[in-house]
């Protein structure tokens, strides 16, 4: 059960067939550029990284993001997302590159259009070249609506998701644990791991039922569930994916779309995506590896601490819309503490080139 | 005895739905029905309730909320028309005068509805679940008002329930002498004094029928055996992958030609497949294609195949450990 968990049985990155450029080198460079550059903005203050903050493990520290104005929910981290079937916390796309676009043109995130950013690939010498060199020549378009304009906009999202292909995480003291247990070598698991980790992690495995959503490498199972979170100041609880499943079966980036790359369009997650009132209040589960300095927490950033987090599960209250999938679990204090310590054994910052 | 007994609980567990339903009728809009508070307008239900999140965490509230703070009013469905319809929310101060008793007719009676109204939301379609966030700032007396435009004949319906903020407590005097009618009711029933006033085998007659009426089986077809194999490999969770079903009769006659829909989920998590499974391809010799399985967490899984052939409908159900 433990090798399941271990970094060491992540798979090989799942191919993108959607992406004809998801694993090219060069525009992974390209993407990682547009990733840190804030003209890619209404106002010139805003990019991916003023959200996604590498020191803070892809995320911003903040309840709702902060751009060119408040978003609806907490920023999530980016790393090991290629893994996952689904973006966002609601799933409302299908594809890194698909994700990729939706911010650009969010009024309270980059606030710009999909002609102002090929504007701005079209104007920089540099750009332009990058981009005609991977995709051709830049279309000459007028019309807004345009396949034309599309296929430049989905173009430089498919840049950005092969750079976000490569951010993936790294190996934790948890992993170096595992390593130990396979060698059988006692020492080495009593100096990477405290009594209190070793019973926090058995907790994880099996009386906390953790291990029914955050299984697998990456502690996700990239699916969705309501956890009776409870709603934000203000707002009335979010729907999340029940909304989600409908806004990717109908979004024209998504794998089935003219701009999706595969033309055989094996698109399996839509064809067996899972819609109704069962999704009422479900959210992408989060990895929980790198939790350090992620704090708040909950796709609004309604619980501040890891401790609270690990409180909410144990009481596993009623939600507020759907039903909570979890049930309370008893844990005493000190079991609630183990599995805090145990999950700080996640951490392993990830960082990329900035410049 | 027993026979007696199952038929006067019965009447008992029916004797109280109807009760509910007259109660619900009389209150105008929402109503208590067990543990669920449910919100009519007109034919039209939903699982209602009032959270006050900020004092109150997740305790629910039906109608009267304690104390002037942000509240969520959250309509749940429990009839799918109201998710294609247009449903708008008004919330006024109660300047009806009827208090409990207020009614549409009444609402339809305020001169200036637009300066006894606190919150209002314009008609807005939500095909999922209805919800409101409004923060009260003094306690008193309200009145609710729902209204749903049906899409096609353009018919309002609407359901009015005033409440109370600053609730303290004697809002349900009526209710809880009804149950104790009832009460009363059921111990003449088991005490066998209703069978000597009416006759034993009337009521344990008309009993059993109401109990026959709600607890009628479906009817289903001979008994079938389903086996499944797993082309992909072993079953492992998180990869979406197919399965090949083999059904046939228990004497082993392969059964060819069904509809076989298959469904599934834990029942332990009250939760499905986090995917939508279907038979893609019939193979013949009593084999189905059925594509787009995935399992999401391990434990106890259920995977239902329900089969449609020209002698009924079987429901078999696959229990899975993972």
């Amino acid at each position: 059960m433990l090798q399941s968990l271990w970094l060491e049985s992540l798979p090989k990155l799942p191919p993108d067939p959607s992406n004809a450029v998801a694993d090219n080198p060069a525009a992974a460079e390209f993407g990682r550029q547009l990733f840190f550059d804030a003209r890619l903005s209404a106002n010139g203050d805003v990019s991916c990284a003023t959200c996604h903050q590498q020191e803070l493990r892809f995320t911003d520290g903040l309840q709702k993001a902060q751009a060119t104005g408040t978003t609806a929910r907490h920023t999530p981290s980016i790393v090991g997302t290629a893994y996952s079937p689904w973006q966002f916390w609601d799933g409302r796309r299908d594809s890194q590159w698909s994700q990729a676009l939706g911010p650009l043109e969010d009024t309270n995130e980059h606030a710009t259009s999909r002609a102002q950013v090929v504007n701005l690939i079209t104007d920089d010498p540099e750009y332009r070249a990058t981009y005609e060199s991977l995709f051709g020549a830049l279309p000459d378009w007028s019309d807004s609506d345009s396949v034309m304009l599309n296929t430049a906009f989905a173009n430089i999202g498919k840049s950005i998701a092969a750079f976000e292909r490569t951010v993936l995480p790294t190996k934790s003291r948890f992993d170096e644990y595992v390593q130990a247990i396979v060698d059988h070598d006692a020492d080495r698991q009593r100096q990477l791991f405290s009594d209190d980790e070793v019973r926090g992690l058995r907790l994880f495995i099996g009386k906390a039922n953790c291990m029914q959503c955050h299984n697998g490498p990456l502690f996700t199972n990239h699916e969705f569930h309501n956890t009776g979170v409870i709603s934000f100041p203000g707002d009335v609880p979010d729907t999340a994916r029940v909304a989600g499943v409908r806004e990717v079966m109908a979004n024209e980036f998504n794998c089935r779309g003219l701009y999706s790359d595969d033309v055989e369009l094996r698109c399996a997650e839509l064809d067996f995506a899972r819609t109704g009132v069962e999704l009422i209040g479900a959210f992408k589960t989060p990895s929980l590896r790198n939790l350090e300095n992620t704090e708040p927490f909950m796709h609004k950033g309604q619980i501040g601490t890891i401790a609270d987090v690990l409180n909410h599960y144990n009481e596993a209250p009623d939600a507020m819309i759907g039903h909570n999938e979890a049930k309370p679990l008893g844990l005493d204090k000190r079991e609630l503490g183990q599995i805090e310590a145990f999950l700080k054994t996640l951490a392993a910052p990830v960082f990329v080139e900035t410049s | 005895m027993i026979v007696h007994r199952i038929a006067g609980i019965c009447l008992y567990f029916c004797l109280t739905v109807l009760f509910v339903q007259q109660h619900a009728s009389a209150h105008g809009g929402v109503v208590e029905e067990g543990d669920l508070c449910v919100m009519k307008v007109n034919y039209l239900r939903a699982h209602f309730k009032i959270y006050q999140p900020r004092v109150a965490g997740h305790e629910q509230y039906c109608e009267d909320i304690p104390v002037a703070s942000e509240s969520v009013f959250v309509m749940e469905y429990q009839h799918d028309s109201l998710s294609d319809m247009s449903v708008d929310f008004r919330i006024i101060r109660d300047v009806t005068g009827k208090g409990r008793f207020a009614r549409i007719e009444d609402i339809d009676g305020i001169s200036d509805l637009e300066s006894a109204t606190v919150f209002y939301r314009p008609p807005a379609v939500e095909p999922d679940v209805y919800m409101i966030n409004y923060e009260f700032i003094e306690e008193g007396d309200f009145i609710g008002v729902v209204s749903a435009k049906h899409p096609e004949t353009g018919k309002v319906y609407a359901a009015v329930f005033p409440f109370e903020v600053g609730f303290t407590g004697l809002g349900y005097w009526p209710f809880f002498i009804g149950l104790l009618v009832l009460i009363q009711l059921q111990y003449l029933l088991m005490s066998g004094r209703l069978k000597r006033w009416f006759g034993n085998k009337t009521v344990t007659t008309a009993s059993a029928i109401v109990c026959l009426l709600m607890f009628a089986p479906k009817s289903f077809a001979d008994d079938l055996i389903v086996t499944y194999t797993t082309p992909d490999g072993d079953l492992a969770i998180n990869k979406m992958h197919g399965w090949i079903l083999h059904i046939e009769t228990s004497a082993g006659l392969e059964i060819e030609g069904a509809i076989v829909d298959v469904e599934g989920g834990m029942p332990e998590h009250d939760h499905g497949l986090p995917t939508k499974p279907r038979v893609t391809e019939e193979l013949g010799g009593g084999d189905y294609k059925l594509d787009g399985m995935r399992f999401h967490m391990s434990g106890y899984w259920e995977v239902v195949v329900s089969i449609t052939t020209d002698s009924g409908i079987s429901i078999i159900t696959i229990p899975l450990q993972l």
